[in-house]
């Protein structure tokens, strides 16, 4: 799959077109740990040292190389965002697993899917290139792969239900960017917070987003 | 989204029952159900095939170990 959507430029405020596919490899992986991680680090490094440790990506650890044995396993959907022939962001979904059920008590037990890692390059993360002094260069990925989460959900017949862990960090994005409802701490994954979209609110989010 | 080809299954009353009882209770389809459960049979086979083992655990934290055959 290969779809057309768009992203904004944010050095012209203007949508330009990107491509969002599903035939993702372990050469994407790959990209992400030569091309993402060096600049996270080093980004790491400077918020670090001005003693902004609230601003340290809480991601910063990830390696998506080593998801590598799960890109054949078809519980897993991963869909990676290109543009100007680099990666700008990548997800993993799974649709069957220990995190597939809803907890929002009107639709409790219902299928779901669940967005397992989200990660947007970290050129377009306005905190990290602040702290390298530099502008982040794309907008609206992280919203486009929750879009794309929110068609797998219906393709898979779950009516756009997903749900996820944010990262502390992120809790702000999928709560009030996302409008997705936060259920609750989940002890059994860092305490990070649960959220999760209704029918109704996944089909709301797309509805804006186009 | 993967072309997909149609197969008929044939199932016993109580596998039937079973399956509209599954999907009705995870809001799917019958057929959603069946695909999830395919992927879920792929995803503990290729685990133990790596040699991880299945357990379930009870309020105790008592484990019992799930032998696939």
């Amino acid at each position: 799959m290969k779809n057309r959507i768009r992203i904004i430029d944010n050095a012209t405020g203007q949508p330009v077109e990107a491509e969002l596919f599903d035939e993702v490899t372990v050469e994407h992986f790959i990209e992400t740990q030569q091309e993402w991680r060096p600049i996270v680090l080093k980004a790491a490094r400077q918020l670090a040292a001005r003693g902004s440790h609230q601003l340290i990506p809480q991601h910063f650890h990830w390696d998506w190389t080593t998801k590598a044995p799960e890109l054949n396993v078809l519980a897993n959907t991963f869909y990676g965002i290109r543009y100007e022939n680099k990666l700008q962001g990548l997800m993993k979904l799974e649709t069957v697993g220990q995190f597939c059920s809803c907890r929002l008590p009107e639709q409790a037990g219902n299928a779901l899917v669940y967005v397992d890692y989200v990660e947007v390059a970290p050129w377009n993360l306005k905190p990290l290139m602040s702290s390298l002094g530099e502008k982040a260069r794309y907008n609206a990925i992280g919203s486009r792969l929750i879009e794309a989460a929110v068609l797998k959900s219906k393709e898979e017949d779950c009516k756009g239900r997903i749900g996820l862990h944010s990262l502390p960090i992120t809790e702000s994005f999928y709560a009030k960017a996302c409008r997705m409802t936060p259920v609750g701490r989940d002890p059994a994954k860092q305490n990070l917070l649960w959220l999760e979209y209704t029918p109704e609110q996944a089909e709301n989010f797309l509805t804006g987003a186009r | 989204m993967a072309d997909k080809r149609t197969m008929t299954l044939n199932l016993t009353d109580q596998e039937m029952s079973l399956l509209e009882e599954l999907s009705a209770r995870r809001d799917v389809s019958k057929t959603a159900l069946l695909r999830q459960a395919l992927r879920l049979y792929q995803m503990v086979e290729v685990r133990l095939s790596r040699g991880e083992k299945l357990f379930f655990e009870d309020e105790q934290k008592k484990k019992a170990e799930l032998v696939v055959v």
